[in-house]
């Protein structure tokens, strides 16, 4: 047999093609009794639909939760969930931490010492003594 | 005393808890309804029916809903039922989500608008791409036609792909590649970037959101009531894939050559599994089928007796991948070839393969020399062009293969062979994974495309393989 293949399966490039927005749902709870709850139930009142409407491809659940704090969670496509409680907050930092849910990956918070990450080698060619100028005594 | 509790604000309600009333199919008992219930039963479903043209919109999802037979559980209540009001049809059994239902679910409009499908695919075709042949036998219900199609034009636009852009690309290399693109594990991958959760076990009362198959046991897990494992079992595993394969010689050290695999075997050169005998009766409602039956009942087909119960497992694997196939499918009917074909370039040819990765030579020092003699090169000569180390531990020696003063490639190795035959199999690589210029290529479907359809121009098309 002159030639085998071996099988690999291709790797996914977001963006490059389609966008898949990470955050697939977020869920919503708030206490109507609470007063840390001032906020989250205006935000839920007047900012919520607007934000709905803006963001489709997100699934939003709100639901009760009597006798906690108010918390946002958001469940994203890599199976991670990122939970903010949003106790006293106003109606437009609870926008700010939804849009911080939207907008994260679903990954770790972690340090990133490579900048550049690549699935290419890289274009140029990495040196190597074997090819080019000889050194010569 | 409780206060009004903020509703109808987000996406989506908490749904009420509803008893479903008919029995479920994975019972073991398969006792029929009571009349009492059955009877709410046909009453919930005829004022479902009479919402139904108000609440779908102007496009429809699906003809074979409303022309479905009519199938009754009960004939001598269905009987008294149906003289009352002579324009209601009896509704077929549903195993999964009512299409009303998956115009208010969350996940699918998400799943919609996070895909960027174009708002001529209607949420209940969506819904129906979800529904896997062993959640739902009947072909007017699952996604098994959208299937057929879909896979049908994922594997014609990633061939035209390769071949287009890699004319010498060999046979068993283009089937790894095809694989890599659109196989089962690349799909099921796709599905699961896109967000698409499963369901445990199917029913009509889980979210038209979900993928909802009959997930097969794994080999791993208990038998019930017993103690011993599933793969164990004599007689529950299935003849590796050699039944049904559709070739004349079954038999397992038959030799399965690269030119047998394209005329029988399916797009990636795997064996099928499936495929009918030539001696197998024909499915009931074919034309031979009922051409030979005496007074047969003039049913659609036979799949409308069929319940889940009945089904086969599947793997989660597969029903990802039938998934991706319907959504390619159901786009191509709603929305047209050229939104097929986008709906491709972004989700399957953005991803990243590496071609050159993929070729297994056994003697490429030898296929050199045949292509070489083939194509009236001079003969391939392997020459040292630079070394280190030649007596310590660690020597490095690169060597390049050149046909007189050509250099077709190089490589560098810890011996002289071992560069020899690295750049032997290097100088095959180039040669096998030549690409015209971008300009020269056109696709065939390229020029399909109405108005802004490309000029053709010929594509190359390679001599052959080389035969050693």
């Amino acid at each position: 047999m002159p030639l085998q293949a071996l099988r690999t399966v291709a790797k996914p490039q977001n963006g490059v093609g389609a966008f898949i927005l990470q955050c697939k749902r977020i869920d919503l709870h708030y206490c109507d009794w609470a007063g840390s709850s001032k906020g989250m139930n205006d935000f839920l009142r007047t900012t919520l639909p607007a934000f709905a409407k803006q963001n489709p491809s997100i699934e939003l659940s709100v639901s009760p939760r009597p006798g906690r704090h108010p918390v946002i969670k958001g469940l994203y496509i890599n199976g991670r969930q990122k939970a903010i409680c949003v106790r006293n907050m106003e109606s437009g930092e609870i926008l700010r931490k939804v849009e911080l849910l939207k907008a994260a990956s679903g990954e770790r918070l972690r340090r990133e010492r490579r900048p550049v990450k690549s699935a290419n080698e890289s274009v140029r060619g990495v040196w190597d003594p074997f090819h080019g100028h000889k050194y010569r005594i | 005393m409780k206060r009004v509790r903020i509703e109808r604000i987000a996406s989506q309600l908490q749904p009420p808890l509803r008893l479903s009333l008919q029995s479920c199919p994975f019972t073991s008992q398969t006792t029929a309804p009571r009349k009492e219930l059955q009877r709410r039963q046909y009453h919930i479903q005829r004022q479902w029916q009479g919402q139904k043209h108000t609440v779908i919109g102007k496009r429809r999802a699906s003809n074979v809903v409303a022309a479905e037979q009519p199938e009754s559980i009960d004939d001598s209540a269905s009987a008294t039922l149906f003289e009352d009001d002579v324009s209601v049809r009896p509704r077929p059994p549903l195993y999964a989500p009512s299409y009303k239902k998956s115009l208010h679910s969350a996940k699918l409009a998400a799943l919609h608008s996070r895909l960027s499908l174009p708002s001529k695919l209607p949420l209940p075709t969506l819904a129906r791409c979800l529904i896997d042949p062993s959640a739902d036998p009947r072909p007017g219900y699952n996604n098994a036609p959208f299937s057929v199609l879909g896979q049908d034009l994922l594997g014609y636009h990633t061939t035209e792909y390769l071949t287009c852009h890699y004319p010498r690309l060999p046979m068993s290399v283009l089937f790894a590649a095809q694989y890599a693109y659109v196989g089962s594990a690349a799909l099921a991958n796709v599905r699961s970037e896109w967000g698409v959760e499963v369901v445990a076990a199917p029913g009509q009362e889980v979210d038209p959101g979900l993928l909802q198959l009959k997930r097969e046991v794994p080999g791993n897990s208990l038998a019930e009531g017993t103690d011993r494992r599933m793969k164990d079992m004599p007689g529950v595993r299935k003849l590796g894939g050699i039944l049904g394969t559709g070739r004349a010689n079954a038999e397992w050290n038959y030799r399965r050559g690269m030119s047998g695999r394209v005329v029988h075997d399916d797009e990636f050169g795997d064996l099928q599994s499936g495929m009918p005998s030539p001696d197998s009766q024909p499915y009931p409602g074919s034309a031979l089928a009922e051409s030979a039956a005496l007074g047969g009942e003039t049913t659609e087909d036979g799949f409308s007796q069929l319940t889940p119960a009945d089904t086969d497992a599947t793997t989660v694997e597969s029903a990802s991948a039938s998934f991706v196939r319907a959504v390619t499918g159901a786009l191509y009917l709603h929305a047209g070839a050229s939104a097929a074909k986008g709906f491709h370039r972004d989700h399957i040819l953005s991803r990243h393969l590496q071609l050159e990765k993929m070729f297994n030579f056994t003697h490429p020092t030898r296929d050199l020399s045949r292509l070489c003699a083939r194509e009236n090169f001079e003969p391939p000569v392997a020459r040292l062009i630079s070394e280190t180390g030649r007596l310590s531990r660690t020597p490095v020696f690169v060597v390049g293969v050149y046909s007189g003063e050509n250099l077709l490639g190089e490589a560098a190795g810890a011996s002289l062979n071992e560069a020899r035959v690295r750049a032997a199999g290097q100088a095959l690589r180039s040669w096998y994974l030549y690409s015209p210029p971008v300009n020269d290529v056109v696709l065939p479907s390229d020029v399909e495309e109405g108005k802004g359809g490309k000029v053709w121009k010929a594509q190359m098309i390679d001599v052959g393989e080389i035969v050693t």
